[in-house]
């Protein structure tokens, strides 16, 4: 469904990201992990059309999305998560929910609700989202992109600043709640929730893949292991 | 009514168009010095329309809206790329071509023995549509009052329906209405195009009212006037550009005792207001706040 | 040629009066991320008090320069403390708009004072011309010229051979991080409001003397001369706005030379309007102006 070709992106002489394979079929979760820097959120940017590649392609169920505004790619299904939240602080909870149906033909008031419900959010519909904790706001922000119904889902650090009781409880209703049609792709540090999340995980490092596999091999992959902790604590 | 009562309301009527102008645009995150060009755009193409070419009124004006229209929708395709202040300053530039180009101007035609006309620096005289009608001050005033109440009308609509919220966001957060599938240049053209309307028809009013209008009329002081309004009264609601005109238009009247100190109070005073409530005074927060006392604090926060 | 080359001289001449004033804005945009709107009056105010010395005690250049520098500063001062200091952080529209209601506060007030509106002011060497080659030469734009180049390289030097130009500079590239190194950011914003007040204060002097005379409807001139002086060379580059400057003025004074003086101002708005939709940060726009410019859409 989403493939991305030799992609790469510049930032004056930066190469964020260099030559870049993705393949996410539908139904396929995706986890991208990587060490800062790496290019992580470059590509959730270019995934989502905020920004365009400098070279290869991306496609969307074969054709070529790439080069479009990003309010293409939203209404061609593709719905994204922020790392920072981007949520409006004095709209309240429905209300930065309902953002989302803005632009579609039928918006449906019943799954705005049955989305705030699932995420445990109805409580708070009329708060505005200022005055909800963390975890809470990270949820809004899921609704928001859940509420579009998407073909490809983006999640950008969904248990970002969370304790491990909370992203135990963000990996659940990720799981329960993305509908299994739906590429999913999750940017996460979190090595943990990525395991448990996506059977299939991307290693990026300066920009460039660099392993690709099961969470099992990825994770014991030696290449890996050295961009995470350094060289030279492998085994005598 | 007496004839004075009528012209400070007239005047705030007239002006409302223009703050509301400026509001629609800083509701979508753009700052515009320069309504008051399409405000004068309005004026020139209505008048012309009535003065010179015999047309009714109500075509004045759908002349005039046009023609603001569409040179305040050309401004903001032009505009796309230029943000934050530099799009300011560029409505401001354009405001002032505006102005200077109509001082240079000159469209006279001989109706009736008599040259009417634009006529560059000395202005437009002979709009004389009111008194061939025999259309009396408070008559006119009712027009004016009409129409404002049209238009609010409509901003009423656009605020409780999705466009609204959909505006603000593109105000808040572009990026984040781009993702969620809103065309933000689509979006921003047409409110330029929008706000141009409305301050066009502002200017028809003005014209006809006043039978006769200069380009001096349209300077910038009237445009940051018009932004003061908006941001003085609120954002929250387009009530709050009107508020902004009634405390000035009404501060003007009651310091009229001090005749040459008004900008001094004044100004002093949208000083220390925008210190306190840079905001203005309806703004979203209070806004919400109020609407939550009024609905008994039924959904106010925890 | 000949006239093209006379019209370049003259209006390099008026141009650097133009970067003195484009420098005060940049100065006071660059600390404080903020568009003075009542710096033209501001100085004005500066103005007219060397006038008025002038008038009262008929008294030298020495003197009036220093009443128009220290009214300048004075006005510069309640515009500070009243518009921008007692401001919070991020109201920076608010910031503008006050500014701009102090702009009217400040006419007026020179309005009530002053109720001929116009005064003459002493010129800053006796009028004559010389001629160089096929050129001629204002004695009086030379010495004009001379001030403000001397003024630009005082203030280069004082950017970059002193602390406080130190400070100022790091303010002006992030305020945080210098707020961090222990910067006072408050501080160091007021007193590059003062030298930018002084500076505005030694442009007002510059194209009064040459004029020879200050009227009212200076104050909104000076204001948008700098402003568009200063967004043609690019928001927060001190090269930009000298750069902007001068080519202000010899746009002016080209348009003025084949158009006539009312092509003056609408080159300088067409100028200044083209620029914007074709190249937003202006023509040397720095990396921090563009972003901060774009981000000042924030009301």
């Amino acid at each position: 469904m989403l493939r991305l070709e030799r992609v790469a992106r510049r930032f004056g002489g930066i190469e964020a990201v260099k030559d870049l394979d993705l393949d996410v079929p539908a139904g396929v979760r995706l986890g991208l992990i990587g060490p800062n820097g790496s290019g992580k959120t470059t590509v959730l940017n270019l995934i989502s059309g905020v920004l365009a590649p400098d070279d290869g392609a991306i496609r969307l169920d074969g054709a070529r999305i790439d080069g479009l505004p990003a309010h293409r790619f939203a209404r061609l299904g593709i719905a994204r998560t922020f790392q920072n939240l981007r949520l409006v602080a004095h709209m309240t909870v429905r209300e930065n929910v309902w953002l989302a149906q803005h632009t579609l033909p039928a918006p449906r008031a019943a799954r705005v609700e049955d989305l705030l419900a699932a995420l445990g959010l109805a409580a708070w519909r009329d708060t505005p989202v200022s005055a909800l904790p963390l975890p809470q706001q990270r949820r809004v922000e899921l609704a928001r992109a859940l509420a579009r119904e998407p073909k490809v889902l983006l999640l950008d650090e969904p248990a970002g600043g969370m304790t491990p009781a909370e992203t135990r409880e963000m990996c659940d209703l990720v799981a329960r709640l993305v509908p299994a049609e739906t590429a999913l792709v999750v940017v996460e540090h979190k090595l943990d929730l990525v395991a448990k999340l996506c059977p299939r995980i991307a290693v990026l490092d300066f920009g460039r893949k660099i392993a690709e596999g099961a969470p099992g091999e990825v994770l014991n992959d030696a290449k890996v292991m050295e961009v995470y902790f350094g060289r030279g604590r492998g085994d005598a | 009514m007496n004839d004075y009562v009528i012209s400070v309301l007239a005047n705030i009527g007239m002006f409302s168009f223009l703050a509301l102008s400026a509001y629609l645009l800083l509701i979508t995150g753009e700052i515009s010095f320069g309504q008051q060009a399409f405000f004068a755009i309005g004026a020139y193409a209505s008048g012309i329309a009535t003065a010179l070419w015999g047309l009714p009124f109500a075509l004045a004006l759908v002349v005039g809206a046009a023609a603001g229209g569409t040179a305040a929708g050309l401004v903001g395709l032009l505009t796309l790329r230029t943000r934050g202040l530099y799009f300011a300053m560029a409505t401001l530039a354009f405001a002032e071509l505006v102005r200077l180009g109509l001082q240079q101007w000159v469209y006279v035609r001989q109706i009736e023995g008599e040259p009417v006309g634009p006529n560059g620096v000395d202005g437009f005289r002979g709009i004389r549509y009111v008194f061939e009608n025999n259309i009396a001050p408070g008559e006119f005033l009712s027009i004016i009052a009409g129409l404002l109440a049209a238009v609010l009308l409509g901003f009423a609509l656009v605020e409780r329906g999705r466009l609204g919220s959909l505006l603000r966001l593109v105000g808040a957060d572009p990026l984040l209405a781009e993702t969620q599938g809103v065309n933000v240049k689509a979006v921003k053209v047409c409110a330029a195009a929008a706000a141009g309307v409305v301050a066009a028809l502002g200017g028809c009013l003005f014209a006809h009212l006043n039978t006769y209008v200069e380009p001096r009329n349209f300077d910038i002081m009237l445009g940051v006037h018009s932004l003061a309004y908006g941001l003085i009264g609120g954002l929250g609601t387009a009530v709050g550009p009107l508020l902004g005109v009634l405390i000035d238009v009404g501060l003007l009247e009651s310091v009229r005792v001090f005749q040459g100190y008004r900008m001094i109070v004044f100004g002093g005073l949208v000083a220390l207001l925008l210190v306190f409530m840079p905001r203005g005074i309806l703004d979203e927060t209070r806004l919400r706040w109020l609407g939550a006392r009024l609905r008994g604090r039924r959904h106010a926060p925890a | 040629m000949i006239a093209f080359l006379q019209s370049l001289i003259d209006g390099v001449t008026i141009g650097s009066a133009y970067a003195l004033l484009a420098l005060g804005f940049t100065l006071i945009f660059g600390v404080l991320r903020r568009l003075n709107l009542a710096y033209g009056s501001s100085i004005l105010v500066g103005a007219f008090a060397g006038a008025a010395v002038f008038a009262q005690w008929k008294a030298g250049g020495w003197a009036v320069a220093a009443a128009t520098l220290a009214a300048a500063v004075a006005a510069g001062v309640y515009v500070e403390r009243l518009c921008f200091w007692a401001m919070r952080k991020g109201a920076a529209i608010a910031s503008m708009v006050s500014s701009f209601a102090v702009w009217m506060q400040l006419e007026e007030f020179l309005a009530l004072l002053f109720p001929g509106r116009t005064l003459s002011f002493p010129p800053l060497v006796e009028r004559s011309v010389f001629e160089l080659g096929p050129f001629q030469f204002r004695t009086e734009y030379v010495a004009m010229l001379a001030i403000a180049a001397a003024l630009v390289a005082a203030l280069e030097w004082t950017m970059r051979a002193t602390r406080f130009g130190l400070a100022v500079r790091a303010v002006t590239e992030h305020p945080e991080a210098a707020r961090a190194m222990g910067v006072p950011v408050a501080r160091i914003a007021f007193w590059a409001f003062v030298l930018a007040s002084a500076i505005g204060g030694a442009a007002a002097y510059l194209m009064a003397s040459a004029e020879e005379q200050v009227t009212l409807h200076s104050g909104m001139q000076l204001t948008f001369t700098g402003l568009i002086a200063m967004m043609i060379g690019g928001i927060g580059s001190p090269r930009g706005a000298v750069v902007g400057g001068l080519v202000l003025g010899v746009v002016e004074t080209l348009a003025q030379a084949h158009f006539g003086a009312a092509a003056r101002e609408i080159a300088a708005f067409g100028l200044l309007f083209l620029l914007l939709v074709l190249r937003p940060g202006g023509l040397l726009a720095q990396d921090f102006a563009v972003r901060e410019a774009a981000a000042l859409r924030r009301v």
